[in-house]
């Protein structure tokens, strides 16, 4: 077997506590021995009951936070703080509302410091992307949950980071829209090959959407599952044979994991 | 219920093509009405002669100076010229104390140990009335345009810093997050996220200032404040002149409502999310 390249993303022993409030020098551990290496063009999605540190992994890597324990990296650099390396998308949509839909998903391009016409012309096609073309013009207040989260999908993607982070994006909208922006999110990795993580609490979404599935125990969060599935690249994942157990053996790792 | 239900729409609910129209017409009518009753009272007060005209004069007395001053001038400047030169202090004074407020908000906001160091002093410049120190600036700057200006600048300034720190200081922090993530250095985020967030509550801020010089200018124009609406009352009460005392009331009122109302236009122009998010 040859030598794998560096992976997309690295984290070794890492542990992140947190500082409680009002008691000096007192901490909170949210996570814990996390071995963890993603190779590029994987959709890692960790799941694990409330508490259970999901979102301070995410944030650690995005680079929010510098972890208590352990390392970092991304494309075998460590992380030192969030970077247009990796896009991030929010459980609450972050757009900015003093700018248009347009001004949202072309932040990313200005900063990178693209010419005007290049950051319309790649701001369109990724709002293309997302079925948002017509909305370029509007205010991001006039507009749905669905839509704002995949206005807040175009903008973490166009500035093309290696890597998405995507935080419970779907936990605020309602089971129909959700289901349809899963399934959005699941071509969209098929059409762009980006490498993803992303955060839910839903089983049958991380079944649906993750090549590869960790699960982590309640506080402090530790890997209790780490596995690899197919089904994503499946036509359509949720009717595969395999769907149901998957989802049933996830789902008692995680209700074994909130004990 | 039911059985009313036929009569009521045409009743209650006017015709598709005048529903936009109608409350408009009505919320007109109701002000104007409110306005008329007011003046026919103030005429009928003053009629009775319950007081002499010169502790009450009646409303055909105050136009006829609204007409005079406009026309042959009162202190040696028509009444356009005196509101005219008002307005202008009250723009440049609250301009300038916006400006010098967003900037001195934006640094209490942001950096911790000037909030320590400003906080109290602008708090403090904050609580005095603005007649309180009219009186030094004058012994600073003399009786020209500058210690008005001063004055209002000093007026306004306060809010303005209070709402921008206020502001700044609740910014989302995972707005300034997801910012980073899209490439922006620390030193883009005042300008590109901080300062855009904080126009809602910044735009208050201003309006508060701009009440605050306006009610200022009057004080600041007790000084050598002719030409200027203030001193026009000022001199007016000098000679007795009642009738250009309210005549001046008035129209400070009224064109105070008017700076209002296009503060509130901008307001809605410059931060339309309020609210919204």
């Amino acid at each position: 077997m040859p030598h794998a390249p560096e992976p997309a993303l690295e984290l070794t022993g890492v542990g992140h506590d947190y500082r409680r409030d009002g008691r000096r020098g007192a901490t909170v551990p949210a996570l814990d021995g996390i071995d963890l290496s993603l190779d590029a063009g994987e959709h890692l999605v960790v799941v694990g009951p409330s508490g259970s540190g999901k979102s301070t992994l995410l944030r650690l890597v995005a680079g929010f936070h510098r972890p208590t324990r352990g390392t970092v990296s991304v494309n075998g650099r460590p992380v030192r703080g969030p970077g247009p390396d990796r896009g991030v998308v929010f459980q609450r949509p972050t757009l900015f509302p003093w700018m248009t839909v347009r001004g949202n998903v072309e932040f990313g391009l200005r900063m990178a410091g693209l010419a005007r016409a290049e950051r319309r012309a790649l701001a369109e096609h990724q709002l293309a992307l997302v079925g948002l073309a017509d909305a370029a013009h509007l205010r991001t207040y006039e507009l749905s949950g669905g839509m704002r989260q995949r206005v807040a999908i175009a903008r973490a993607l166009a500035p093309d980071p290696g890597i998405v982070l995507m935080d419970e994006p779907f936990g605020a909208l309602d089971a129909l829209t959700r289901e349809r922006m899963q399934e959005e999110v699941r071509s969209l990795w098929l059409l762009t090959g980006k490498t993803l993580l992303s955060i839910t609490h839903d089983v049958g979404e991380a079944v649906r959407l993750g090549t590869r599935i960790v699960v982590l125990s309640a506080r402090p969060g530790r890997i209790v599952l780490d596995e690899v599935s197919d089904l994503p690249r499946a036509g359509e994942p949720g009717t595969h044979p395999d769907f149901t157990a998957t989802r049933d053996r996830i789902a008692h790792a995680v209700r074994a994991a909130a004990r | 219920m039911s059985v009313l239900a036929p009569d009521r729409p045409s009743a209650e609910a006017p015709a598709p093509e005048s529903g936009g129209i109608a409350p408009a017409v009505r919320s007109f009518g109701l002000r104007a009405l409110s306005v008329g009753g007011f003046l026919l009272v103030w005429w009928a007060v003053a009629r009775a002669e319950v007081w002499p005209p010169v502790i009450l004069p009646g409303p055909g007395a105050v136009w006829d100076q609204a007409v005079a001053t406009s026309t042959q001038g009162y202190s040696g400047h028509t009444l356009q010229e005196h509101l005219g030169v008002s307005l202008r202090r009250i723009l440049v004074g609250s301009v300038l104390g916006t400006v010098g407020g967003v900037l001195l908000g934006l640094v209490i906001g942001l950096v911790p140990v000037a909030r320590a160091v400003l906080g109290p002093f602008v708090t403090f410049v904050r609580t005095l009335p603005p007649l309180a120190y009219l009186s030094l600036l004058v012994i600073w700057f003399g009786i020209g345009e500058e210690p008005k200006i001063w004055l209002l600048v000093i007026a306004s300034l306060p809010p303005v810093a209070v709402a921008t720190a206020d502001a700044v200081r609740g910014v989302a922090p995972d707005h300034l997050n997801a910012a980073r993530s899209l490439g922006a250095r620390p030193w883009h985020l005042p300008v590109w996220i901080v300062l855009p967030h904080s126009l809602p509550e910044i735009m208050t801020g201003v309006r508060i200032a701009v009440g605050v010089a306006y009610t200022s200018v009057v004080a600041a124009e007790t000084v050598n404040g002719v030409p200027g609406i203030g001193g026009m009352i000022r001199e007016a009460q000098r000679y007795n002149q009642t009738d250009v005392v309210i005549l001046g009331l008035i129209v400070i009122g009224l064109s105070g409502l008017l700076l209002d109302w296009l503060l509130q236009t901008l307001d809605r122009t410059v931060a339309p999310w309020r609210g919204r998010e």
